[in-house]
């Protein structure tokens, strides 16, 4: 008899201590152990999962300070078109309050470099501001481009005072959308450009680097899936897992992370929509077509990894490293 | 073909010596190609230099301390705790600019963790906690060598123990020569942590000797594992004894691996356990682990060698590697984020 091993990712359930009000709209929680038991470590760009229900999982980056152990620290806001995760949150998670946590993971990280460019909208702020600490602390050059609806509805602004001419606010309202021509028109040398917010936002950000910039300069982080760049029918395949010693069929109304669940292979995946990155496989074998909001072109084109909750293959057979 | 070792990141504590290795004395060693120089100042704490005079190229650690400072044994220009130049016999103003290379160090667990990488992120990357290897209520020997093999091959070993009963059928519980159980691993962005129940299961000899517990009664077993940091693995066995017939019986086992340079490890090996306390029982398990842990390195060595002669093969992996390429995959990005 084989057995399969089973992969999964900490959980754990974890105490608000603290529920601020960051901006009109937004909490900043503060999360920790029950016992103060250490949490595991994360770097900037981290995000963990808030399980909030069954079938209610939401992803928040981590905002606090990555040397301290023992707390967590998101900032949640509620949004308008709530598909329900924002609005349990703000409603349930009080002070006192408990809440099952699942990661952290890290698929937005910052990587080094003498020179940032940090462009958030709205609540993309909150992955922002560990790195920005970090890239103080190391002596980078570094610049902060931060929009929001109005100055009322800007997290953090605050914290962000501290830093004095390197951050410049844009509430839109009082000063309109931020000059992405004059910000990314010209590349900047050795300089790594960072930004999260809405999908305008990036899109552009993402539009205008591709234009200029040298590849690999930008990094993104979405909150929701992209728009599908390919409107290709989804097809049959077969499907080899090679460290399980298995051949599936991933028929074409079900993903390959379906599939491995459905045959007891155990596999990790959160979102299921291809944004979290929770899935990502190695790929040994085939032409993926791949279909995330998270890797970069770079990326898909060098066919090492895949996101198998949304990602198919193109052609008839497909080997992981699973 | 795909690299398939997985580097070493510069951003991370690594053990570089025993805290009982650096006195007054310089000590000096290497870890990421980098030669560092480790010592005791008055007030007790270790300081870490880069040890290479710089006048001549000539180590520091063939100097002397005297008080806060380290002087060379051949310019005898001296250097403090920052690496700044203090003092040149030769002239009464110090060279503008003269200074060694410094860096964080922090002491924990009996062992000197020393920071290699950006300086900034020293304070912001807290060093792993081994509360284990300093509580009194745990009896803990070791010891420690440099093992002619990479630091990717000592984690792609310590990520999976099934190999220990074909490795060394003495120190193997006996129940690791049956069908292993389903391995369980859990992930977090830069940890990977295993376990497998095994099932109930008679001690090893030597073991059910020290504790005074039964040597024929079967008793369930719990293996773990966890990479906790790129320089520190913290595994575990537990026997489930019954409370009335002596309790938990645990090992903790701690490997701090330190890269030398891409084919050379430092590695620090250290088992605690909470029961049979006494320099009795550790004399009699000190040389069961150490011919153990030899074997594994002179197999490590050999791979290297394999490796050397022959370059990475694309290496067929099974269902129980899953934790060493998990671990493998966290490497990569790390070494990724330092551009």
């Amino acid at each position: 008899m084989t057995t399969q091993p089973i992969v999964r990712e900490f959980e754990a359930d974890l105490t608000v201590v603290a529920a601020v009000e960051a901006a009109t709209d937004v909490v900043a929680l503060t999360l920790a152990a029950e016992d103060g038991a250490a949490l595991p470590p994360w770097t900037p760009g981290a995000h963990i999962d808030l399980v909030l229900g069954e079938d209610l999982v939401r992803q928040y980056s981590l905002c606090g300070n990555p040397a301290d152990t023992r707390q967590y620290r998101v900032g949640v806001l509620r949004a308008p078109d709530s598909r329900g995760g924002s609005k349990a949150v703000h409603a349930e998670l009080r002070e006192g309050a408990t809440v099952r946590v699942r990661g952290p993971r890290n698929h937005f990280p910052m990587v080094a470099s003498p020179r940032y460019l940090f462009i958030a909208g709205g609540i993309g702020i909150t992955p922002m501001l560990p790195m920005i600490a970090e890239a103080e602390a190391s002596g980078a050059d570094w610049r902060l481009v931060y929009g929001g609806r109005s100055r009322a509805s800007m997290a953090f602004v605050d914290e962000l005072a501290a830093y004095g001419d390197k951050v410049t606010l844009l509430p839109q309202d009082e000063a309109g959308f931020p000059d992405l021509d004059g910000l990314l028109g010209e590349a900047a040398p050795d300089t790594l450009v960072y930004t999260c917010g809405p999908t305008g936002l990036l899109d552009a950000v993402e539009d205008r680097c591709a234009a200029s910039w040298p590849a690999g300069s930008l990094h993104l982080e979405r909150f929701s899936a992209k728009a599908p760049a390919s409107d290709e029918e989804d097809s049959a395949f077969e499907l080899v897992l090679q460290r399980s010693g298995l051949t599936l069929q991933v028929p074409a109304d079900q993903s390959i992370y379906e599939v491995c669940k459905a045959a007891g292979v155990s596999v990790v995946g959160s979102c299921l929509e291809g944004v979290c990155g929770t899935c990502e496989t190695e790929v040994i074998d085939g032409d993926v077509d791949h279909r995330d909001s998270i890797l970069n072109d770079e990326e898909k084109e060098s066919n090492e990894f895949m996101m198998i909750c949304v990602s198919r293959c193109r052609g008839d057979q497909l080997t992981l490293d699973l | 073909m795909r690299d398939r070792s997985a580097g070493c990141p510069r951003n991370a504590w690594y053990a570089l010596a025993a805290s009982a290795e650096v006195g007054s004395t310089p000590f000096g060693t290497r870890a990421l190609d980098t030669p560092v120089v480790l010592f005791r100042v008055s007030d007790g704490s270790v300081v870490a230099l880069g040890d290479r005079d710089a006048h001549r190229p000539y180590p520091l650690s063939l100097g002397h301390v005297d008080g806060d400072t380290i002087v060379s044994g051949y310019s005898g220009f001296a250097y403090d705790r920052t690496g700044a130049c203090v003092r040149v016999p030769s002239q009464a103003q110090v060279p503008y600019g003269a200074r060694v290379p410094s860096y964080p160090v922090r002491e924990e667990g009996d062992l000197v963790w020393v920071w290699l990488g950006e300086p900034s992120l020293a304070e912001r990357r807290p060093p792993v906690p081994v509360p284990w290897l300093t509580d009194a209520s745990w009896e803990t020997f070791g010891g420690q060598w440099e093992t002619a093999a990479g630091v990717g091959l000592l984690h792609d070993n310590f990520g999976d123990i099934t190999h220990v009963a074909v490795v060394d059928p003495v120190i193997s519980p006996p129940v690791l020569a049956g069908v292993a159980p389903a391995l369980e691993v859990e992930l977090t962005e830069t940890t990977v942590h295993f376990h497998r129940d095994w099932p109930a299961a008679p001690l090893p000899e030597w073991q059910a000797k020290i504790s005074g517990a039964s040597a024929t009664a079967s008793y369930p077993q719990r293996e773990e594992g966890a990479f906790l940091a790129p320089g520190l693995w913290a595994d575990r066995w537990d026997v489930v004894i019954p409370a009335e017939e002596g309790g938990t019986q645990t090992f903790r086992f701690t490997h701090a691996v330190t890269p030398v340079d891409d084919r050379h490890t430092r590695h620090i090996w250290r088992v605690s356990r909470n029961f049979a306390p006494g320099a009795e029982a550790s004399d009699m398990l000190r040389p069961i682990f150490e011919s153990y842990y030899l074997k594994v390195r002179e197999i490590l060595e050999t791979m290297q060698q394999v490796i050397d002669r022959d370059g990475y093969g694309e290496d067929v992996n099974v269902a129980a590697d899953l934790a060493a390429l998990q671990v493998r995959k966290i490497l990569r990005r790390l070494v990724a984020d330092e551009g």
